[in-house]
Order: structure tokens, then sequence, then C-alpha cells
């Protein structure tokens, strides 16, 4: 059971939800069994190695593809019954190789949009300005897609995704291949979106997840293998498999290594760096961080090592990424062999 | 209505915005009108003669080859259609849209129906002025024939758009399209070697029978309507089932 992030309406019915989702290609099975909801004002992050069956879920959430299995509701209209089309008029998606129409304008490309998702001529031209203005496209509005640049034609797409002004949004990588500063620039614009709307953002960059996200939902090999607010994931891990403690000594590495590995409390020592000046960082998992850290400190005081830094350091995403999509990439691969 | 109408502006656009449109039009006008003047139409049991060696004022020629140079025009206006779509991944963002398939589909059909009306009205109104500048023309029997030109027309768009949404490619789509379009023309070749029963049967299913044999003539006739109206909603019919189990499939 997990708590509302923040942002979230607890007491709200799932604007999203998806139940026992699955998708076969031939003998590949790409969604297995997904189902979770999301509800008013959630920002979660999808995430997910490649082929982990992201794209795949997130294209049956939007209703391109038809599920082998399972149901989707929008907003309580399930994509496959009769209210389909009022489901989809309430998700903008952007898909992950941003597809535009290359020979329109901008603005009229947007109008087309506004046309065939049902708004009359005024409300298109009065929609077309704000999304405009939104995505700050202006200079842009009357230039062909194809004569703009990556980062501006991420605009666009993300643009077409608005301009009705849908209460949920479908983003699959939007930063994708974009440079730092349209990076940013996307995700201020996302972060602002995120205060009225639900999204759900589909992304390989785990620190971009860490800063927006209230919840994440983590996919591999087509499961839904974590589900929660990060602080929460963290904490299950950290009870299943220890805490972390990061050392930064002035000691030689292999010595150091192995008096750490045997340390009391020490399950493992998972990462090792060495900095500029020589220092060698640590990276460990203990069992117990306030009974651990004391003998460490007594080690180095032992072998006239010096402590530059003894510190806990909790579960990070990418240590919950990698944890969780462990034990399943290892069966994939092993079903894929065999 | 109003979002097939918004697909078909998109699709018009689109067309004039490609080279596609012009090129065939560069092409396609001056082409029916050089067989129609100096060629004739020697294909079939009694071939025609052009309207110089012929010199009867009479657009039979023109409309003759209609059936044949349609069987290319119509592919190359709707290869790109879905072959197109398909390459830019647009067709996942118009299909999360709040639109039926059907209404894609009919709208791609009207707006490659159209820009094939307007090629034929093109190339039939001045070469009829040109004959009724030279003799006493029919015009009856002129507007009959464009009439049927737009329905045979109609015809082959959807057949022409069905088979560009099974191809993954634009070329592909064209010559996929070409190769159904000219068999289906070509069957009337075979009725005069085929025993009579099978014949009877392959030219009342020939496209070109149902406007050859009457309205090129200036004859209008229900069942040909009945026909080319079949062959349309069996074809966009095909055309959204084939769109679907893309859907499923993945």
């Amino acid at each position: 059971m997990t708590t509302s992030p923040p942002g979230a309406d607890a007491t709200s019915p799932p604007v999203i939800r998806a139940s026992g989702l699955e998708k076969r290609y031939g003998d590949v099975r790409a969604v297995d069994g997904v189902g979770f909801e999301v509800r008013r004002g959630e920002l979660v992050g999808f995430l997910g190695p490649n082929g982990a069956g992201k794209t795949t879920t997130m294209k049956m959430l939007t209703g391109y593809l038809y599920p082998d299995s399972g149901e989707v509701s929008i907003g309580g209209e399930r994509l496959d019954g009769p209210g389909r089309l009022a489901a989809r008029a309430r998700i903008g998606y952007l898909p992950e190789r941003t597809p535009l129409y290359e020979g329109m304008r901008v603005d009229r490309y947007l109008a087309f949009v506004g046309e065939v998702r049902g708004l009359s001529r005024a409300a298109r031209r009065d929609a077309v300005a704000r999304t405009v203005a939104a995505c700050d496209l202006d200079e842009y509005a009357t230039r062909r897609i194809r004569t703009l640049s990556k980062g501006y034609r991420q605009r666009v797409g993300l643009a077409q995704a608005l301009v009705t002004d849908p209460e949920v949004l479908v983003l699959d990588e939007p930063t994708s291949g974009l440079d730092p500063v349209e990076i940013v620039r996307i995700r201020d614009l996302v972060t602002r979106l995120s205060e009225q709307k639900t999204i759900l953002l589909s992304t390989h960059v785990l620190s971009e997840v860490e800063e927006v996200c209230g919840r994440v939902l983590i996919l591999a090999a087509g499961r839904l293998v974590a589900d929660g607010p990060l602080l929460e994931l963290g904490a299950a891990l950290e009870a299943e498999e220890g805490e972390g403690l990061v050392v930064v000594l002035g000691a030689p590495e292999e010595e150091a290594r192995e008096a750490l590995a045997a340390v009391p409390g020490v399950r493992s020592v998972d990462r090792v760096s060495r900095s500029g000046s020589g220092r060698l960082r640590f990276a460990l998992t203990v069992s117990e961080r306030f009974e651990v850290a004391p003998r460490i400190d007594e080690l180095a005081h032992a072998r006239n090592w010096t402590v530059f830094e003894l510190r806990h350091e909790g579960a990070t995403l990418e240590r919950v990424f990698l944890a969780r999509t462990r034990g399943l990439l290892r069966r994939s691969a092993t079903e894929a062999s065999a | 209505m109003k979002r097939i109408l918004a697909i078909l502006a998109r699709e018009l656009r689109a067309a004039f915005e490609s080279p596609m449109a012009y090129v065939a039009i560069a092409i396609y006008v001056p082409l029916q009108a050089g067989l129609f003047f100096f060629l004739g139409y020697p294909v079939g049991r009694v071939p025609l003669p052009g309207l110089w060696e012929g010199g009867q004022a009479s657009l039979l020629v023109l409309f003759a080859w209609m059936p044949l140079l349609f069987a290319f025009l119509v592919p190359a206006l709707t290869m790109g259609a879905w072959a197109e779509e398909r390459r830019s991944g647009t067709e996942e963002l118009l299909f999360t849209y709040p639109l039926r398939t059907s209404e894609v589909v009919a709208g791609k059909f009207l707006a490659v129906w159209l820009l094939a009306c307007l090629l034929l009205a093109a190339t039939v109104l001045p070469v009829a002025i040109t004959v009724d500048g030279l003799g006493d023309l029919d015009w009856a029997t002129v507007w009959v024939g464009l009439l049927g030109g737009f329905v045979l027309a109609a015809g082959y768009a959807a057949v022409a758009l069905c088979v560009s949404a099974l191809a993954a490619e634009q070329l592909v789509a064209f010559l996929c399209g070409g190769l159904v379009l000219a068999g289906l023309w070509a069957m009337r070749l075979l009725v005069g070697i085929l025993p009579a029963r099978f014949a009877r049967g392959l030219e009342y299913a020939a496209p070109g029978s149902h406007f050859l044999d009457s309205s090129a003539r200036g004859v209008l006739d229900l069942r040909d309507l009945v026909y080319f109206g079949l062959l349309v909603c069996v074809g966009l019919w095909i055309n959204v089932l084939v769109i679907e189990r893309k859907r499923w499939v993945g």
C-alpha cells in the first residue's frame, strides 16, 4: 500500500486506470499483465530498460494499439467501450519519435489537430494562440515544421498534445536527444503543466524523474516491478537489501576493499571510484548503518587511514531501478537464449 | 462529418505542398490529350482512330483511355496516403485523436477522389472546348462521360487506397496499386479469349465495362452507379479492416 504523493488528489477516482494489460508481438510477450492507477494531479515517472514494454504500454494507454487482453479507462471511460472517443479526447500524447506533418506550418498544424479533436473555429484560434505562447513558439508559428530544430520540433509535439487542454498527458521520452538547454526548458514546461494536469512521463533520465515526479512506475520484461513514491520504494529496498553507506578514504585500494568487506555487518562493497586527489570512494551495503559506521571508523584508525567522509546514502532511484529490474532482465535473457 | 472534412483538407493541402500533384498534372493532362488527338485507341475489338485521323467531333477516344491511364494516375495519388503516415509516425498520433478509423479512411478517400476529378476535368474540358470549335460536339455526351469518369475514379481510388494501406513504402504502394488496377483493366481483354459463360462474368466484373459501354458513350446506367458504389464501399471497408488489424497486431 502506497501513500499518495504530493499533488495527487487521493479522494478522487483514478484518471488513468489500466488493468491486466497484455500485448504480444509474435512469440514475444511485450507487456505482461500490467496494471496501475494514476490519480488527478499526479506526475508519474514511467521507467524501464530498453525493450521493457514502456512504449507499447503507452500506445495502449492512448488508444493507438489494442491490448490482447486487459483494459484501459481514461476518466472513467473505457478505451474499448462506446465512450472511447470521449476517453481519447481527454488525452494529449507525445510519442517517442515526435511525429509531425513536416510540410505544414506550425500554426496550421495545431489548428488541424484542434479541428480533428473537435474544437470550433473560434475555439481553435484561441487554443492555437494559447498553446503557441505556452510552448514559446511565437516566433516560429508561421514557419514550416521541417525548418525547425529538434528542440523546437519537440515543442511543437508538446503543443499538439496541449492544444485542446486535455486533462491527461502521456509523454514518451520528451527530452530524448535534446541539448541541455532544451532539456531544462522542456522539463520546466512539464513541471508547470503538472500543476494542472495528470502526467505520465516516460524517460531514461533518472535524475529527471527524481527531480519532478512524485511517483514512479518501473517496468521490466513487460511486467510492472515497482509502483510508488520514490521515498517508499527506497525504504522498501533498504529494508530488503540493506542500507547504503559511502566511505571516502585515503588508503591502498585492494587492502581497503578487503578490509571493508570483512567488517561485520557489511553485506557488499558495491562500487569503488578514485577521485583526482587519490581518495577512494566506496559505496557499501550494510545491515545497520549505526552499528557498522563506528566499526569502519575504528578500522581506519587501526590501519592509520584518513577518513574524509562517512555518510548514509539513501536508496537512490538508480539503485531502486537496478535492483528491481536486475532479476527480470536476467530471466528474460535466459528465456531468450533457451 | 467535420472531422472527415478536416482530414480531407489536410490531405489536399499536403498534396499541393508536395510536387506530387503538379507532376501528376504535368504528365497526365498532356499525355491523355496527345493520345486523343494523335494516336486514337488501338486496343480492343474495334480500334478507334485519333481525332485528326477519324475526323469525328466526339470524345469517345479520350474517355476510352481513362480506365488504363487511371490505373497509374490514381495509385500515384494514393501511394503516400498511408505509407507516408507510417514512415513519419503520424499514423500513431492520428489514431490517438478522437477519430474513428472510418472517418480517417473517408477523409483520405475523398481527397484522392477530388484530386482525380480535378485532373479529369482539367483534361476533358479544354479538349472538349477545342473539339467544339472544330466541329459540332454533343455536350450532353461530354457531361455524362465526365460524370462516368468521376465515378470510375471513385472506384479506382477506393481500390488503390486499400492497396496503399497494405504497403509499407510509397513505391511499393504505387507499383502494387498500378498492378491491381491494370489487372482490373486487362480483364476486359480476356473476354474475347475465354468461353462465353466465363467471359460474361468477367466482363461484368471489370470496372472498365461499366464505363466504356455506357457513360463514355453518353449513356447513364443506374446499374453502373450501383457497381461503382459497391466497389467504393467494399474497398473502403477492407481499408478500415486493414488499418484496424494493424492496431491489433502492432
